[in-house]
């Protein structure tokens, strides 16, 4: 924990954080701002930014500030849903397989290959094809595919914790190995997997994204970042500028995401080791 | 068991002897008033002198941060970044040091001078052979064939007291222990024939027989080659049976100095004195005494 | 006097299938309560293979240890546990740096053998930290500090503190004093002597440095290639070793009394016999 705050405290972790918050809120109060209703066709179509129009119209006639405010939550929220059930059948099997014994070790080991194996786009495809075309399950779809790498990264930090001598230590006072876990492997497990969830977060936007772009997940008329810049496409002679808007949002988002991941990474692993070279006076120089 | 040097050096070694006005010096190695300090501008080292007479063997004791090991480094030429001589002079067989070009500096190095460092396996491609890795110095500073560089480089693991080199030269760092690492890393530091070679705790993580062998082998290349060794070590056990002459490190400076024998009998700085006790607290010596007074 | 920690015929094999390699071969050796003993072997002697069979982190295949008199060796899973939770043994890493949690306390360092037993307040654990700080000779305000901000010799006593925070019988140390200083050492090695003084502990030092433990140990023991090869008081294994990798490792220690060096030539013998030795090992 004291690493992310510390990520935060940067000059990037900060700008980053503050743009996340941006839309977050964003995701929350946009459809409310929005000054048109995203869904009604209008005559005007296809117009240039205009003072009643900030940034025109679409093909239909459709505010497209509006569209792209009120598509914020279903793109936004809906990459936390992917990412959240990723998280949950990644994380746990990942840092438990460490210490569950070898059996449920090859097991989980076995399961994520196959899920790893499975290719991305035909998978989404077909579970929306089995379950309905509609957002949360493709959201389950998603989430299914992000889980391994979740489980691979979980699992690797906590085999680089689970043997360290303190570990040792603390197993030879009698520790159950789920004191051992919350005491010693967790808080070292985290930075790594707040990292990753950032960036899957990206990921998984992307993904929302594309998906919407295909028509999958979900259902239009509803907007989408990603299902905007797909409608606008078609009419890209007419309004090059179209599909900026919906991917400065996607882009801000990704990139700030992203940024904050390095932050927390690049401040993360030393474990006051900075502070102790200083301690000692004057940059000491331990070399010999 | 005798090191001879390869015909390439033993040639250029008497060439050099025979050439003009070169009188073979007292003094191969000379620091005087060697000051480094780091970025922030604090000094290190404050003034340290050495003499280094030739063929002689010159032990540097002192704890971590004593400045012992950044002594070497200066006269190597390899400072990490930021630490840099801000003060003095250090002569190698009446060439100043710094006041080469960092190629030329570059070029000394293996020819003229040459280090064994604490853990010789990071010092090793993990990925080649020893023996190839042995033969690529050969090639490269002796200027030998490729099948001449292979078969030298077995006669030199021999020679160093590996057994069945030709098996050792196929085999991995990683499967190597660390003594015999260290010889490799000993047979590549000598290669080109250098005339001073600096053991820098190039013992302390190796077992006590193993570091007795190592340190006869040096002893060894003294006497054989007249080669001239620096020996850095926290352990003034190690320096006391492989050095003549000491200096006793401490804090950036040398607080004490001369022959081993006589500073170890008679120790004038009170640091000095506390080094010995240290040893003579816990070790061999004290039960020696132990019976000898019972 | 009933032995504090003894261990008769063990045999230990590491590894699984065709990479399973044996490491102790009939080790037997005892402590008494009160004693230091000390345990030389080099690399590849199986010293920390023993050590870790006595704490149960490695199994053995044949033979016993009894700790206290109770029999250790086949203890698992919670029985283990509990056993442990009790303290009779505890175990001083040879790295300090890597054997203390970065990320917790000296406070929460010295005080997880307790805090794991359950039972105490938390003032009694303030209590314990401070008597543990107090008898290493660690200052006070340290509690509050981490890892990465104190000396090596500093930790090393923090991880002697925490060890003997929860009151064992049997201490052992593997390698307690090899990464530290001269002077550090020696503050360390009389901490020990002093513990058993005053707490009776009995003391196994690991180490392979022979020269390290005159003055510190009472007893001992030689393990050479997996196998118990000389036993004896510290001062009889020193000044008159009968077994020849004994005698390689007495005249292999640097010292600085010496008025010139052990003789290569006589070493060179001894190993051509203890090369022998070890192609044809002898069963105890």
């Amino acid at each position: 924990m004291r690493t992310v705050t510390a990520a935060l405290r940067t000059r990037a972790g900060a700008v980053a954080a503050a743009v996340l918050v941006a839309v977050l809120l964003l995701a929350v109060v946009g459809p409310l701002l929005a000054p048109y209703d995203p869904l009604r066709n209008g005559a005007d179509i296809l117009q240039p930014p205009s003072a009643a129009h900030w940034f025109g119209t679409d093909y239909l006639g459709r505010d497209v500030l509006s569209r792209v405010l009120a598509g914020a939550p279903a793109s936004v929220f809906t990459a936390f849903e992917a990412v959240g059930i990723g998280l949950v059948i990644g994380v746990v099997p990942g840092i438990t397989s460490v210490h569950l014994g070898r059996a449920y070790e090859w097991i989980t080991l076995r399961v994520m290959d196959g899920l790893i194996a499975l290719p991305f786009l035909i998978f989404a495809i077909a579970v929306a094809a089995l379950l309905g075309n509609a957002v949360h399950q493709a959201m389950v779809a998603v989430g299914i595919l992000l889980a391994p790498s979740f489980y691979r990264i979980t699992r690797a930090a906590a085999l680089s914790h689970a043997n360290a001598q303190y570990v040792t230590a603390a197993q030879l006072f009698g520790a159950s190995t789920w004191w051992v876990l919350r005491a010693h492997v967790w808080s070292k497990v985290l930075p790594t997997l707040v990292v990753a969830t950032a960036n899957a977060t990206a990921g998984g936007l992307l993904v929302v994204s594309s998906l919407t772009f295909l028509g999958i997940g979900v259902v239009p008329p509803e907007p989408t970042w990603g299902g905007i810049v797909a409608s606008d496409l078609g009419y890209l002679t007419q309004r090059p500028y179209g599909p900026v808007l919906p991917s400065l949002f996607i882009m801000a988002t990704v990139g700030a995401l992203n940024l904050l991941a390095d932050a927390i990474r690049d401040t993360g692993g030393d474990h006051g080791r900075a502070r102790s070279l200083r301690r000692t006076g004057a940059g000491r120089v331990r070399l010999t | 068991m005798s090191v001879s040097p390869d015909p390439a050096t033993a040639a250029r070694e008497a060439a050099e002897a025979a050439g003009p006005g070169a009188a073979a010096r007292e003094t191969l190695l000379s620091v005087r008033g060697l000051r480094v300090s780091v970025a922030d501008g604090s000094e290190v080292l404050h003034g340290v002198d050495l003499d280094v007479p030739r063929g002689s063997a010159v032990g540097l004791v002192g704890e971590s941060g004593s400045g012992k090991t950044l002594t070497c480094r200066a006269v190597l030429g390899l400072l990490p970044a930021g630490v840099e001589v801000t003060g003095g002079e250090i002569t190698l067989d009446g060439t100043e040091l710094t006041a080469l070009p960092a190629a030329r500096r570059a070029r000394l190095r293996g020819t003229d001078l040459a280090a064994v460092f604490q853990d010789p396996a990071s010092y090793l491609n993990p990925s080649i052979a020893v023996g190839a890795q042995l033969a690529e110095v050969l090639r490269v500073k002796v200027g030998l064939g490729r099948r001449a560089a292979r078969h030298r480089a077995v006669e030199l693991l021999g020679a160093m007291g590996l057994r069945h080199p030709e098996h050792v030269s196929r085999q991995y760092p990683f499967e190597l222990s660390g003594g015999m690492l260290q010889r490799v890393l000993i047979a590549m530091s000598i290669t080109a024939g250098p005339r001073l070679l600096i053991a820098d705790e190039a013992t302390t993580a190796l077992d006590v027989t193993v570091q007795a062998e190592v340190l006869e082998l040096l002893a060894e290349l003294r006497r054989d080659r007249g080669l001239t060794l620096v020996v850095v070590s926290h352990d003034l056990a190690v320096i006391s049976q492989v050095c003549d002459t000491v200096h006793v490190f401490r804090d950036g400076g040398v607080v004490e100095a001369g022959p081993t024998r006589q500073v170890l009998r008679a120790p004038r700085h009170p640091y000095t004195r506390e080094l010995i006790d240290n040893h003579e607290r816990f070790g061999i010596g004290r039960v020696r005494e132990q019976r000898s007074r019972s | 006097m009933t032995a504090l920690l003894d261990v008769a015929g063990l045999h230990v094999a590491l590894g699984r299938g065709r990479g399973r390699a044996g490491i102790l071969h009939g080790v037997s050796l005892t402590v008494a309560p009160g004693e230091i003993v000390g345990l030389i072997g080099e690399t590849g002697s199986g010293k920390t293979t023993l050590a870790r069979a006595v704490l149960g982190l490695a199994r053995a295949q044949r033979g016993s240890i009894t700790i206290d008199g109770r029999e250790v060796g086949g203890l698992r899973g919670g029985a283990l546990r509990e056993f442990r939770r009790g303290g009779a043994v505890q175990y001083v890493f040879q790295d300090p740096l890597r054997s203390l949690d970065p990320e917790r306390t000296v406070f929460e360092t010295l005080v997880e053998g307790l805090v794991v037993r359950g039972g105490y307040s938390r003032a009694e654990l303030r209590e314990a930290a401070l008597d543990a700080a107090r008898l290493v000779s660690l200052p006070p305000d340290l509690l509050p500090r981490h890892p990465g901000e104190l000396s090596g010799g500093q930790r090393q006593r923090v991880a002697i503190a925490r060890a003997i925070a929860v009151d064992p019988r049997l201490l052992i140390c593997d390698e307690p004093v090899s990464a530290l200083d001269a002077s550090t050492r020696i503050t360390i090695l009389e901490l020990l002597l002093r513990l058993r003084e005053t707490r009776d502990l009995g003391v196994l030092l690991i180490t392979h440095d022979l020269g390290s433990l005159g003055g510190v140990a009472d007893r001992v023991v030689v393990l050479y290639h997996g196998q118990v090869v000389e036993t004896g008081t510290t001062e009889e294994v020193l000044l008159a070793p009968r077994h020849p990798y004994t005698r390689l490792l007495v005249s292999s220690v640097p010292s600085i009394g010496d008025e010139e060096p052990p003789d290569p030539e006589l070493r060179r013998a001894l190993r051509e016999e203890v090369r022998g030795l070890a192609a044809a090992p002898a069963r105890q």
